[in-house]
């Protein structure tokens, strides 16, 4: 047998496994099962409770939401599809704002010394600040709730982009720009033909990380600002105490991140390149 | 007296040491002359500043004092008129075989159609036997395959001068071999005046009308200029069969062993000065000389 068939028979193995422990270790909500009477319902007079879902019971909720995905019943009530499209939305929307920001600069400060030393201490400290940290001041100067959020985004995806692109703009080889410079290119034609090229690798990883980082992000800035989004159906189904959703969300929340990252992987491809 | 093709006058490369307070010269008073049409070598030991001269001469790097006339014009920066290729290829790994060398192409002759500059290319290829591996990208070509295209890729643009820093110097003795023809073979076509810094002596004798012997640095000099006089086509198996090949080694030998390191020594004791070089040897007219006592060692 294959590696790879081995791989795929022991992964699979593991998830039974975990179903199994899940099914063992969780309740599975015996006195919802029971028939009540109109009244019980009425009263909430279910369990008296809440207990954490086995993996059954959010495969069955999985199936039912993922069956009809982009409902919309009023602002409390939302299909899954529709929270994780307006996610996925503002996730974009800041980190294409970031990518048009942070490449240009990032190229300045690779290519001039000069650049490199005098923006260093700015973005060193602005580096290490927590993203949800700007979203007061967010709120109060852009005054909307779904901007805010995305220039959370935008902020904490410029960085990873920005240093990645000026590291690999600065770690050219020398080589390549002698090529360039015994063929007499001028500085424009240099930077992208020789520069750009040899930094896109290096320049990927940042984008790959930054991806990374937004998704992180957005569920905890949608935590904050609510109305729409991944972040909000989640803190939303907690207070209603609806924990077969809460997992149903953590799980969405990591297969649509685990999309995004091999999105920009499967991108990155057509300009790798091997010495 | 006739201009040269090209002319290096007093040149001297220095830099600030690193405390900044004195100046570490790697070489000075470096002359010689390169005529058009003629294959030039430069010999000596590591770190006597054989790669630094190449890159001032290609004008990657600018001296310190002295002056690089080319054609009578001063080199101040790289220019498509000289062409180099470098020790490590420096091939574009990200672009085909074939579009290295067009992208080099395109950048020489601006106006040439895209159909005349891929034509161009192949034509460049196939003279370095590559035509079957034109669409491969540099990571599934072997070292040599390598070093072909940066081959191509220099004559392609038809510089007037053709800089080379060490070709073949990363790459086993049997591939070396074979560039080594492949180089004779199209340095006859072409014509092609070159300067070429070599560890490999035999390379060297192969390959050139003239042979720069650099001292040990710093402060190194091109202390001689060692005349080969083989005549040309030349071919590697039956060179050795001329007289003056062994003669040549010979000395070329003895100046990088014994001499190359006394020669700082000598210009401190007065006995060589800088206006004598470099002196120009033929090493089968001393030996003759020596022989025939006409003149005393």
């Amino acid at each position: 047998m294959s590696e790879t068939k081995k791989s795929i028979l022991l992964s699979i193995g593991l998830l039974f496994v975990f179903i199994i422990i899940g099914e063992l270790i969780t309740g599975d909500g015996a006195r919802n099962k029971q028939n009540m009477t109109e009244y019980e319902k009425l009263m909430g007079m279910g369990e008296t409770q809440a207990h954490v879902p086995g993996p059954i019971e959010v495969f069955k909720l999985a199936v039912k939401e993922l069956s009809n995905p982009f409902y919309d019943n009023g602002p409390n009530d939302k299909g899954i599809g529709t929270q994780l499209f307006f996610s996925i939305l503002r996730v974009m929307a800041g980190y294409f704002l970031s990518v048009i920001i942070a490449i240009p600069i990032g190229f300045l400060i690779g290519m001039s010394p000069l650049f490199y030393k005098a923006l260093q201490p700015y973005i060193q400290i602005l580096k290490p600040i927590s993203p949800l940290a700007w979203m007061p001041l967010a709120l109060f100067v852009i005054k909307d709730s779904i901007m805010s959020s995305i220039f959370v985004i935008f902020i904490c995806s410029i960085w990873p982009m920005l240093i990645n692109t000026a590291f690999g703009v600065m770690s050219v080889k020398k080589d390549f720009l002698n090529v360039g410079k015994t063929l007499e290119m001028s500085n424009v034609k240099m930077a992208f033909t020789i520069i750009l090229p040899a930094a896109l690798p290096t320049i990927f990883t940042g984008l790959r990380i930054s991806m990374g980082i937004s998704w992180l992000v957005i569920v905890a800035a949608e935590m904050l600002v609510g109305g729409t989004g991944i972040g909000y159906y989640v803190w939303n189904e907690w207070n209603n105490l609806d924990l077969a959703s809460v997992v149903f969300s953590i799980l969405m929340i990591g297969i649509v991140g685990m999309f995004l990252d091999s999105m920009i992987s499967f991108i990155s491809k057509y300009f790798n390149y091997q010495e | 007296m006739t201009d040269n093709f090209l002319k290096v006058k007093n040149i001297s490369k220095s830099y600030p040491s690193k405390d900044g307070k004195s100046f570490v010269t790697i070489y000075e008073n470096v002359n010689f002359s390169i005529e058009k049409g003629e294959f030039i070598c430069l010999i000596g030991h590591s770190g006597c500043g054989k790669s630094t001269i190449l890159n001032n001469l290609a004008g990657l790097d600018l001296v310190s004092g002295g002056s690089i006339k080319m054609l009578n014009e001063e080199v101040k920066k790289t220019s498509l008129d000289r062409g180099v290729i470098f020790q490590n290829h420096s091939i574009l790994p990200w672009l085909t075989v074939l579009k290295n060398v067009t992208m080099a192409i395109a950048c020489r002759f601006k106006d040439m159609s895209k159909a005349d500059i891929e034509s161009r290319a192949i034509y460049f290829l196939k003279m370095v036997n590559l035509e079957d591996h034109i669409y491969k990208k540099p990571s599934e070509l072997s070292g040599g395959m390598k070093q072909r295209v940066g081959i191509a890729r220099a004559f392609a643009i038809e510089p007037s001068l053709l800089l080379m820093d060490e070709p073949f110097g990363a790459l086993d003795a049997l591939t070396r071999g074979k560039l080594q023809d492949k180089l004779v073979e199209i340095c006859d076509k072409t014509k092609q005046t070159t300067f070429m810094i070599t560890h490999d002596i035999d390379e060297a004798i192969l390959l050139s009308d003239k042979i720069l012997l650099m001292s040990d640095g710093p402060e190194a000099r091109v202390a001689e200029m060692v005349i080969v006089d083989i005549p040309k086509p030349r071919n590697r198996a039956e060179i050795v069969n001329h007289p003056a090949y062994y003669v040549v080694r010979n000395y070329l030998v003895d100046f990088l062993v014994n001499q190359s390191s006394k020669i700082s020594k000598k210009l401190k004791e007065g006995t060589l000065s800088d206006s004598d070089f470099p002196i120009e040897v033929d090493p089968l007219k001393l030996k003759y000389d020596l022989e025939n006592n006409i003149i005393n060692p």
